[in-house]
């Protein structure tokens, strides 16, 4: 059985993506399982999706904590502590990670000893589609490097999209888009070690006093804790030639994370803006320029 | 139609599809809003014909689901948790009213601390209710589960609710294969729905649902509900057996997993079944004579067919995914009740895992087996087990921290 672990950003397609990858595996004559799991469905916040494939009955539900192969969706997951995509990935496993850099430099870069495939499915998805929506371009590269055919793929991309896309020619340029990263990647023989699962201990819990045991947060101000500035794929940045000091940036901004500073020129608090944008839309003097984001910004995860 | 990836709540709307329902009141909770988006589409886009309202809360929506059932239409409802517990008092009222509404439970722990993952509390708080049972351990199941409902719910010597049960996440939001049945086949099985005691005809007034006052008539009518309920063994055997001749797919009121030679035996239910019986293949790699027995119809109570199956058993190890809080696993008791007056009945351990969806991992698996065997050498049962691990305990100590707790 292959198990496969889809870390992204609510909104990026991560959940379509296991869904893409479980039906190409379904029409390819495989048992297949996918199954996401969210939080409170933020968009920007991190999620996981998983997708079983096997020749056998799976006899497996739930999380997987042990993954052959693992799908890094957005770069900035690598450094967040919450996410922690790496988790658990077994020896001799995968890892795909959605970045511009080679894999060289992606493993120096974030201390990883095992294979490392990359593509900047960002950038295709931006060129090909026009937004940075990357369910069935994450699902093409999972799909080519478990070896699932091409007619499977392009079918279940066809067959799961058309439900979500309304809109033939966005429909189109998807199903472009992912057959080109299909056609990017090789496919990887996985060789994969059983388990490196270390012995967990079942214990017996303690009776605690309901001053410990009720669920209440005794500690006050720890929202600041969980920074959000990693959220982003475009960071808004001003040019103060242009901006006219109006303040509608500021107002418009729904996290508050626009300030001014002493000459009174708005600025970001990249920490904690998300990246929504809304302040590139309602600037009436088009001052502000989007630059895409392009590694993971450690400084900018949580404190 | 052929097989398709479906998730639980996919096959819930399907089920409901081919059912042929004609109203639905709906009213959304996580994670069951799939079923009822997915019917609205189908609705909307004209590809099943049905009254489908969007209710203020779930306690009008099962007055509104039971009221409709008793005017002698087929009837679909589903929701989850406190959704469950919000329409409570409804549903022993819509199970007296002995009307044939077919429901679907997507469990969720309940409040507080609130939560999304699966347990069955909430399902479990339905259990003197009235409602029939039936619980899930894969999509096609729920699927299955609901059109045998129908045909169970429907059958005069029955004509009581039922209540279909699935895990939250692990099954609602899990894709799986599923086979979904042609229209045809389904019509072969389940017939029209024809009204014979509770309906609405401008010709032929009637009261129902009405008050009694003394006890000799409350009697009557909950003995009867009891009665009923009983007949559903009988009547349910009778449904599985054409269920099988038309869509070729066998079920029971339990399932035998490994059992007939198994010494040491797991009892479950629901979607964490998937993870027992893999436990009982690693066990069984082991030496262990392991087995499984999953409860499928937990109303009726179907004690003659666990009796069978647990005779002659070393042990048997409960695995209760829910806590009577102050007593300990809910199923446990049950079997207990079931087993008491047998001859060489087996020992009974009492497990709790899987609240709020927690893992039971491979290791918590082992432990019940060292439990159990032990338990045979020593003859000493001892309390019920809170499982639980090391790693989890250290998580937790994390959030304790995290909330300013030490």
């Amino acid at each position: 059985m292959l198990r496969l672990r889809f870390h992204g950003r609510g909104g990026q397609g991560a959940k379509v993506a296991s869904r893409v990858l479980g039906t190409a595996a379904f029409l390819d004559g495989y048992n297949a399982q996918d199954f996401p799991l969210y939080g409170a469905e933020k968009r920007g916040a991190p999620i996981t999706a998983f997708t079983r494939i096997s020749r056998e009955n799976i006899m497996e539900r739930g999380v997987i904590s042990e993954p052959d192969i693992v799908i890094v969706m957005d770069e900035t997951l690598l450094s967040d502590p919450q996410a922690m995509p790496l988790s658990g990935l077994k020896k001799g496993g995968i890892i795909f990670v959605n970045t511009p850099n080679s894999p060289l430099e992606t493993k120096e870069r974030y201390n990883i000893a095992d294979h490392v495939i990359t593509l900047d499915i960002t950038k295709i998805s931006l060129d090909m589609i026009g937004n940075p929506v990357l369910s069935g371009l994450a699902a093409a590269v999972a799909s080519r490097i478990v070896g699932i055919g091409e007619d499977a793929f392009r079918g279940a991309v066809e067959k799961e999209l058309s439900g979500i896309i309304s809109d033939r020619e966005l429909l189109v340029k998807n199903t472009e888009a992912a057959l080109y990263c299909y056609n990017a990647i090789m496919p990887v023989q996985i060789k994969t070690a059983e388990s490196i699962r270390e012995g967990e201990n079942v214990i017996t819990i303690p009776f605690e006093i309901a001053l410990v045991s009720s669920p209440a947060i005794n500690a006050t101000g720890n929202t600041p804790l969980r920074r959000t500035g990693n959220w982003r794929v475009f960071r808004p940045v001003w040019d103060y030639e242009v901006c006219t000091r109006c303040m509608t940036c500021v107002a418009r901004c729904p996290d508050g994370c626009i300030h001014v500073n002493e000459d009174g020129y708005p600025y970001a608090d990249y920490d904690n803006c998300k990246g929504c944008l809304i302040c590139v839309e309602e600037c009436p003097a088009k001052a502000i320029n989007k630059v895409r984001e392009m590694h993971s910004r450690s400084g900018e995860g949580d404190r | 139609m052929g097989k398709e990836m479906l998730t639980g709540n996919g096959a819930a709307a399907w089920g409901v599809r081919l059912a042929e329902v004609d109203y639905i009141p709906a009213y959304p909770i996580t994670p069951q809003t799939e079923i009822i988006e997915t019917i609205a589409k189908w609705i909307s886009e004209g590809s099943m014909d049905a009254s489908f309202v969007t209710m203020d809360s779930e306690h009008s929506m099962v007055t509104a689901a039971g009221a409709a059932s008793a005017t002698g239409v087929r009837v679909f409802t589903t929701t989850s948790s406190q959704g469950l517990l919000y329409g409570f008092e409804m549903l022993y009222t819509v199970a007296g009213w002995r009307v044939p509404l077919v429901m679907v439970n997507v469990s969720r722990g309940l409040s507080s601390p609130i939560t999304l993952g699966p347990d069955h509390n909430d399902i479990l708080a339905l259990r003197d209710t009235g409602f029939l049972q039936i619980h899930c351990e894969t999509c096609q199941e729920v699927l299955d589960s609901i059109l045998m409902a129908y045909k169970l719910a429907e059958d005069e010597r029955v004509l009581l609710p039922v209540m279909v049960n699935m895990d939250g996440f692990y099954l609602s939001f899990t894709r799986e294969n599923v086979e979904i049945p042609d229209v045809g086949t389904v019509r072969s099985f389940l017939s029209e729905y024809q009204p014979e005691h509770a309906f609405f005809k401008a010709g032929q007034p009637m009261a129902q649902g009405v008050a009694v006052l003394g006890g000799e008539f409350y009697s009557y009518f909950k003995y009867q509900m009891h009665l009923a309920s009983q007949n559903a063994l009988d009547v349910y055997k009778e449904v599985c057996g054409e269920f099988e001749k038309k869509f070729d797919r066998k079920y029971g009121t339990i399932e035998e997993y490994m059992l007939e030679d198994a010494e040491y035996v797991l009892v479950m239910t629901n979607s964490f079944s998937t993870l027992g019986k893999a436990a009982v293949k690693r066990a069984r790699e082991k030496g262990i004579k392991a087995g499984l027995l999953r409860l499928r119809v937990l109303r009726p109570f179907p004690d003659p067919d666990i009796k069978n199956a647990l005779k002659g058993k070393k042990a048997v190890a409960v695995i209760d995914q829910n806590i009577s809080v102050g007593k300990g696993g809910i199923i446990y008791s049950e079997i207990g009740g079931c087993l008491f007056n047998e001859k060489n009945r087996p020992l009974l351990l009492s497990f709790i895992g899987g609240l709020g969806g927690k893992n039971i991992s491979q290791e918590e698996f082992e432990f019940i087996f060292d439990k159990i065997v032990s338990a045979v050498d020593t003859e000493i049962v001892e309390p019920p087990y809170l499982l639980y691990t090391e790693n989890e305990w250290k998580d937790m100590t994390k959030l304790k921290e995290t909330a300013g707790k030490e």
